[in-house]
């Protein structure tokens, strides 16, 4: 019998049984992945330290002594001031004419709430330096930066027993986090959801593993199935991270609108535009991203400005439950998800959908 | 939480400032999100420490490269995101 194919450094690395990560906002879907031999990541950059510091008790009570990670966005950069109502006072009139017509013709009623307006740049130094130290504190198994390199904690980190991952979008920036002695990097490639660098998952795992030296690579974006598993171990990477894949489980706590849309959706579903944030994102497409491409749209604005105007619609969107105007980030590989199976059985099938592929390939049995 | 680690310590580095550099910047989108952006301009030499350790920021001004219709005319890139003109 040959070796078990699936069996990775990664699984050496954080004591699991597959290795496949789980990117998630949902504590359960975390629950769920790393009882099935997983592993998890719960993003937390909106939270505040006290909410991360509860959810991370949450998840030991629920998991025991198993790994699991906590996901931050650390910023790489940003803007010297951020008054997102002088900003929104410049919006130019052509756009703002141009939702407001939208939003006529379309029957768009207005957020139930008060605007739910982030902070340009989302989180600032200092907010993001305390969800850190609240990690630090908790000693948790694995701290993901989501995008700045995390090269200033990695003292303290390992000193307590934490490991650290990066997320990266090109191979110079994986080059440097490996240098700098992350513990595993996530190259993530264009095929993602949400924002994503310019450059494929098939190409952009490669060229990381081609650079990061010991440093073991983790593949990213558009990763759905047990032969997306299977083609990654053959590019190099340790495991894959994945997103899309847990957004319309039994555990993930998306709307049953956005679930039904996931599973009826395939890659020409999903659009990559500007037109939300202002920078290329991938999302489901939508009322509000078909309108932004049709022949009478001004031209998209850049960020801040796009993003405080798209952010009255999908609030509307969400607070009326307008299956014709919501959106989710979703990645190309969502034709895969077929159904709302459980979280464990995801894990399941796709492993047994891995070995598959690699007993097809070597005529033996592979595990 | 013990107080020193939110204390934030500005400086100026004469090593860095005048040079030129990138940075591949971003940070958080909305609720879940993150974006990414890049920058390219002039260290000013001035910097942020945050927390101990230190987290270190470089201001960037003089940008020649941004996201479009950015509206700020500099950014604070952290460290580990930069890259220095002919590195």
């Amino acid at each position: 019998m040959a070796k078990n194919p699936l069996h990775t450094k990664l699984c050496d690395m954080l004591g699991i049984e597959f290795p496949i990560i789980a990117f998630t906002h949902c504590k359960d879907v975390v629950e769920a992945v790393v009882n099935a031999g997983g592993f998890a990541v719960l993003g937390e950059a909106m939270h505040t330290p006290d909410e991360i510091a509860a959810d991370i008790k949450w998840i030991r009570n629920k998991v025991g002594d198993k790994p699991f990670g906590i996901d931050l966005v650390l910023p790489a950069s940003v803007p010297p001031t951020g008054d997102l109502d002088e900003l929104r006072k410049q919006i130019p009139q052509e756009q703002m004419d141009f939702w407001l017509d939208m939003k006529k013709r379309h029957n768009i009623p207005d957020p139930k709430g008060k605007i739910d307006l982030h902070q340009w740049g989302g989180l600032n130094k200092e907010i993001a330096r305390n969800q850190l130290d609240v990690l630090l504190d908790e000693r948790v198994p694995v701290i993901c930066s989501g995008l700045g390199n995390p090269e200033f904690i990695l003292k303290d980190a390992h000193e307590r027993g934490i490991k650290v991952f990066g997320l990266v979008g090109k191979a110079r920036q994986a080059k440097k986090e490996a240098e700098a002695g992350v513990d595993a990097i996530i190259a993530q490639g264009y095929d993602a959801a949400g924002h994503t660098g310019p450059v494929g998952t098939l190409s952009i795992v490669p060229e990381c593993v081609a650079v990061a030296g010991d440093t073991p690579i983790i593949a990213a974006g558009g990763i759905t199935t047990g032969q997306h598993l299977a083609a990654s171990l053959c590019l190099g990477a340790v495991g894959v991270w994945t997103g899309t894949l847990w957004l319309a489980s039994r555990e993930g706590d998306n709307d049953m609108i956005i679930k039904d849309r996931l599973i009826n959706s395939t890659a020409d579903d999903t659009v990559y535009s500007d037109c939300i944030s202002g920078f290329p994102m991938r999302v489901l497409d939508c009322t509000w991203t078909k309108e932004w491409r049709g022949d009478d749209a001004p031209k998209v604005l850049g960020a801040p400005y796009q993003m405080l105007l798209s952010s009255d619609y999908i609030q509307a969107a969400n607070d009326h439950r307008r299956e014709d105007l919501m959106t989710e980030a979703a990645g190309q590989g969502v034709r895969f998800i077929e159904s709302m199976k459980p979280s464990r059985q995801i894990v399941l099938d796709m492993v047994e959908e891995a070995l598959g592929v690699f007993e097809n390939l070597t005529g033996m049995e592979a595990f | 939480m013990p107080e020193e680690l939110q204390k934030t310590v500005r400086g100026f580095d004469p090593e860095m400032a005048g040079k030129r550099a990138e940075c591949d910047g971003g940070g958080q989108f909305g609720e879940k999100y993150m974006r990414r952006e890049e920058f390219a301009g002039v260290l000013t030499g001035e910097y942020e420490d945050h927390g101990d350790p230190p987290w270190r920021w470089y201001l960037m001004k003089d940008l020649y490269r941004k996201p479009d219709h950015y509206p700020w005319d500099s950014v604070w890139c952290q460290k580990g995101n930069l890259y220095l003109e002919g590195e």
